[in-house]
């Protein structure tokens, strides 16, 4: 499972005076759990998408596990990422008109030209997981929490060795978050993955090992959020 | 992919059916236009075709073209018998047959004319040529049986001509199909048609209606047969009546004579048909007949003319297609653009959760091409479909056959069509492939 290693990372904006993001060494151990936290406009979303190869870095380096995504074109990051980052974002994407097991395997189907017939046994194993009870049924047809259980599947199905959740627990109300935010984090020991979450809910930080918190684009020293670990130094004050 | 399609197909079904529709329509507008000026061309071209010299009296070339070859009816001036019989001598004629036409049987034209033009015609496929007065042969389309009889009427149905109840024709063969007015026509032979007429002219002076043949013939000096013998003047109307049954009922069994067109003396006809021998003599068989008392013209030609004047009808109707399925084309690639640009937070999820942009590029695509496809398909059904009906209804009201139907510059259109589109298609899916996976997150 890939740790990450971030150096010299600064990403600006065109007719922005300060980098929207500004990380001189950030790491990650393989297989932690980290919680991301920021006021809005801090550049969650930025290190989101520049650590999931969404967007690229336009310096620096972005290493998941030896792999330096920074240097990756358009077409390798995709692959890199439909093959090592399982994606549960705020709004669920599910595709309407297609069955829960239809959305969690049409990733696969769209990046594979032939699904492994593993993957269907895996997409039915993680519903049943999830506790979506009927793998037929119409994603439009689910609940909200069933909606993002149905994500959290599709993220995991392709067993990523980084599972990068956004907020997956803002659209949600207080039950289903919580159910939402216990998977992920007991999915993600289950497949050794190593988890970042970007959110707001202190529910879910606190299931966290770590917490990085992100202002105007810099990284703030924080305590850890679960009291029994070790305080990692891990995000560098503000040049 | 597919799966996402039909299931994106399905969800948008509504909007996806409009789309098709409108495509559908602007191709059979274009489609209608082309196939019913083909059918139109072809058609009268067909029609023309045993018809290589017509001569008549002067007056419309264009009507002595649609008389004779559409048979359209008309009041025609008529030919004096002698033109018929000089171009039945002329050594540069092939032959040279009457077309007397003026009655009606059913609404079916019977017209008057030789032997000559039943082969010129195409031959008889069933039964035998007339060879008595009172035998006919009818067009390959008219629904009546071998042996059976009828009265032709004089004028056709609506204008309340007087039946001929004295002559019974007995239908003795069937012409192999033209394609052409000559299916729906009965055909019999031009002494009989004299004969009547003659007797008519003769039996019912007061009748009121200005028929076409009787009424020009009877004034006509070379009409011989309506002198012909009289004897005692009946004195009652009655009396007239039985004594023309009496003359009518006679002779009609005989059989024809092919000389009797021969003679100078024979009545008028208000339409020949000349089958020249050679090209070169059709040229020269035309200028001798383009006179002050007679009109020579190629139905072809007249024709031709007509499609000058009706191409640029046609034209007109193309350009008004061709935009209005510009217009719909770029409503429609409008629609297509917006919807993709509605979706671009769904279209960049897919790139994010790790569809290839190729794969998001191909669904978006062929998706497109799909809804365009069938639009296109059914558009070419549809117009297929509305130039059929509009060609049987043109070809109830004025008899000219149209045959519709497909040519491989058809096939050749529609692929250019679908080409264009597979092309235009391409700008929604470029700009799927554009978007960033990163608008998949938060906005």
């Amino acid at each position: 499972m890939p740790g990450l290693d971030i150096r010299d990372l600064v990403v600006g904006f065109p007719g922005l005076e300060r980098p929207a993001l500004d990380i001189p060494e950030l790491v990650i151990p393989s297989g932690a759990h980290v919680a991301l936290t920021g006021p809005s406009g801090s550049g969650k979303t930025t290190f989101i998408n520049i650590v999931t190869g969404l967007e690229r870095a336009p310096t620096g380096r972005v290493a998941w596990g030896g792999t330096d995504i920074a240097g990756l074109g358009e077409g390798a990051r995709d692959r890199w990422r439909a093959a090592d980052v399982g994606l549960v974002m705020q709004e669920f994407h599910l595709f309407p008109g297609l069955s829960a097991l239809e959305n969690v395997l049409l990733p696969q189907r769209l990046a594979t030209f032939r699904l492994p017939p593993s993957l269907r046994a895996e997409a039915n194993r993680l519903l049943a997981r999830v506790g979506i009870g009927r793998p037929g049924q119409k994603v439009e047809t689910l609940s909200r929490g069933q909606m993002q259980r149905v994500a959290v599947a599709r993220a995991l199905v392709a067993r990523p060795g980084i599972i990068v959740a956004d907020e997956p627990t803002a659209s949600l109300d207080a039950d289903a978050g919580a159910a939402v935010a216990e998977l992920l984090a007991a999915l993600a020991r289950e497949v050794g993955a190593t988890l970042l979450v970007a959110t707001h809910d202190d529910r879910l930080i606190a299931g966290m090992e770590r917490l990085l918190r992100l202002e105007s684009g810099r990284l703030m020293p924080v305590a850890s959020a679960a009291p029994s670990m070790p305080v990692p130094a891990a995000a560098d004050p503000a040049a | 992919m597919f799966r996402l399609i039909a299931a994106d197909l399905v969800r948008y079904r509504w909007g996806a059916l409009a789309v098709a529709l409108l495509i559908a329509l602007a191709t059979a507008l274009g489609v209608v236009v082309t196939l019913e000026e083909r059918a139109l061309r072809l058609g009268s071209a067909r029609a023309a075709a045993a018809f290589d010299l017509v001569v008549g009296a002067p007056g419309s070339e264009t009507q002595l073209v649609l008389s004779t070859v559409f048979l359209q009816p008309a009041p025609l001036t008529l030919l004096p018998g002698r033109v018929l019989a000089e171009l039945s001598a002329d050594p540069r004629v092939a032959y040279a047959a009457p077309v007397g036409f003026g009655d009606f049987s059913d609404g079916r034209p019977v017209v008057g004319t030789t032997q000559q033009l039943l082969d010129g015609l195409g031959g008889v496929s069933e039964g035998h040529r007339f060879t008595r007065l009172g035998e006919a042969v009818i067009g390959a389309a008219v629904p009546r049986a071998l042996g059976d009889t009828f009265h032709p009427m004089h004028g056709p149905a609506e204008a309340h001509g007087g039946v001929h109840t004295a002559i019974t024709y007995r239908i003795v063969g069937r012409l192999a199909p033209t394609g052409t007015v000559w299916d729906r026509a009965i055909l019999v032979p031009i002494e009989a048609v004299w004969r009547i007429h003659a007797l008519d002219d003769h039996a019912d002076e007061h009748s009121g209606p200005d028929q076409v043949t009787r009424a020009d013939s009877a004034g006509e000096p070379g009409s011989g047969a309506a002198g012909a013998p009289t004897g005692a003047q009946p004195r009652t109307i009655a009396d007239a009546y039985r004594l023309s049954q009496e003359r009518e009922a006679t002779g009609f069994d005989a059989p024809i004579r092919p000389e009797a067109v021969a003679d100078p003396a024979a009545p008028g006809v208000p339409a020949i048909v000349v089958k020249p021998r050679t090209i070169a003599d059709a040229y020269k068989l035309r200028q001798a007949y383009r006179t002050d008392h007679t009109l020579a013209v190629f139905p072809g030609e007249v024709l031709t003319r007509l499609y000058g004047t009706l191409g640029d009808a046609r034209q007109i109707l193309a350009f008004v297609a061709l935009n209005a399925q510009a217009l719909v084309a770029a409503a429609v690639l409008l629609v297509v653009l917006i919807h993709v640009m509605a979706r671009r937070r769904q279209i960049g999820a897919l790139r994010a959760f790790g569809a290839p942009r190729a794969v998001v590029f191909a669904t978006v695509w062929l998706e497109a091409v799909l809804v365009v496809g069938v639009g296109l398909v059914a558009g070419f059904g549809l117009g297929y479909g509305v130039a059929r009906v509009l060609a049987r209804l043109i070809s109830v009201q004025t008899g000219v056959v149209l045959p519709v139907g497909f040519s491989a510059e058809d096939g050749s259109a529609f692929l250019v069509l679908f080409a264009a589109s597979g092309l235009a298609a391409l700008l929604p899916a470029a700009l799927a492939y554009r978007q960033s996976p990163a608008a998949a997150l938060r906005a």
